[in-house]
């Protein structure tokens, strides 16, 4: 019906006029059908038997009227017929009305619109286009820069510190070459900084294992021994069977 | 032998005479109705030949009898017999004409042309089968022996009736 009807959604048809011209001999029988299926295929949505048996043939125009069934209910039309004779000048109209309301939006007379709300247009705010907020990030940003530069500058002390105390530990030895005033100093950090036990010695020697065996017999697990045995007997087969292969090469 | 006579007490009630009339409206459509489709015309294919056959440029004019109650009535329908006006004719006109279904709404129509009486000019048919007919009405009219029409308008008319029985 797509290449018939109209392809304008909301299309409803409201009736039907067919009409054919018989041929056909009285005496024979014949029965016609005009039919339309469902869209679906589920059967017909509209069909009509015509039944000129015994009769002579001649034009028949009959009108059906449809409580507005859509368009999109109805399938493939055909005219079929049953019996002896043929079908002549056959014409099939359909009558279809158009539903305006059946997008309720496209007039407001239409049951079911609804008022459009218009939509305000909302700027976009960019928060990172804002000058107070760019302000504040620049604030941010010097605090963080000035607190990296003090981290910067108390690992800078801490490093001299640290060399400070290798050189007084790697150089102790040479009074000519250690600072008094910085020695003091370095003495008065490492105390503050070392553990006390930091120049305690170890005594070095060597630490031997020692086995002791009780009854110097280690027996079998005997929670193990199914899973021994069967290994066992597995290893067996296996030598069985590479030796009995060999003997067979062998032959 | 006893009689007993039982006083019976009547009561006659002292009311006035009272009469009342109403009508009962009713009225009746005709179930039958009679409207001609296609107006005819004569074809002249030759000078004293008038006839409404489409293959010498007629038309045969076609009457639709739509019968709402079946059985109850019959149609007639009269070719022309005579023109209804027409130039002065001094000689003989011959009439031929017939009547038959073109088509119809029902299948059970299709007998109707088998089983139509014909009398005279008259063609009448049972309106056995409620529904739409439609009636083709052909005409021809030979003027003399073969001597020419005299020039200018004729016209004949079709007499179609629904009869109830």
């Amino acid at each position: 019906m797509t290449n018939i009807l109209p392809s304008q959604a909301g299309l409803e048809v409201n009736g039907l006029v067919y009409q054919y011209t018989a041929v056909k001999d009285p005496e024979t029988g014949m029965i016609v059908y005009v039919q339309n299926e469902y869209a679906d295929g589920s059967g017909y949505i509209f069909r009509n038997a015509d039944d000129w048996t015994g009769l002579p043939g001649n034009t028949i125009r009959k009108k059906f009227v449809f409580p507005n069934l859509n368009a999109e209910l109805w399938g493939p039309g055909s005219i079929e017929v049953e019996g002896e004779g043929s079908v002549e000048d056959a014409s099939v109209v359909y009558s279809y009305r158009y539903d305006t309301c059946f997008d309720p939006q496209s007039d407001p007379s239409c049951p079911g619109y609804e008022e459009q709300v218009e939509v305000p247009e909302i700027p976009i705010y960019d928060p990172l286009q804002d000058q107070l907020v760019q302000e504040d990030m620049e604030r941010k940003a010097r605090i963080q820069e000035q607190e990296e530069e003090e981290e910067r500058q108390r690992r800078r002390e801490q490093w001299a510190i640290s060399n400070a105390l290798e050189d007084l530990l790697g150089d102790g030895d040479n009074p000519g070459l250690v600072d008094p005033v910085a020695e003091a100093m370095a003495l008065a950090l490492t105390s503050r900084t070392l553990p006390t036990d930091y120049y305690y010695g170890l005594d070095g020697r060597e630490y031997f294992d020692t086995v002791v065996l009780e009854g110097g017999d280690i027996p079998d697990n005997p929670s193990a021994r199914r899973s021994n045995l069967a290994q066992q007997l597995l290893h067996q087969q296996m030598v069985d069977s590479q030796y009995e292969s060999s003997q067979q090469e062998t032959k | 032998m006893l009689k007993v006579v039982v006083p019976m007490a009547s009561a006659i009630l002292a009311t006035e005479f009272v009469m009342a009339q109403t009508e009962i409206v009713g009225s009746v459509d005709s179930k039958c109705i009679i409207i001609s489709e296609t107006p005819g015309v004569y074809g002249n294919p030759n000078p004293y030949k008038l006839t409404t056959a489409t293959t010498d440029g007629g038309v045969q004019p076609i009457i639709r009898y739509d019968v709402l109650a079946a059985d109850y009535y019959k149609a007639v329908i009269e070719h022309p017999i005579a023109f209804s006006s027409s130039p002065t004719l001094d000689d003989v006109v011959t009439w031929t004409g017939d009547v038959e279904v073109s088509e119809m709404s029902d299948t059970n129509m299709a007998d109707y042309d088998t089983n139509k009486v014909e009398y005279d000019n008259a063609h009448e048919y049972e309106m056995t089968v409620a529904g739409s007919t439609w009636f083709k009405i052909s005409s021809a009219a030979d003027y003399g022996y073969s001597k020419s029409f005299p020039a200018g308008t004729y016209t004949a008319i079709v007499e179609a009736e629904c009869i109830p029985l």
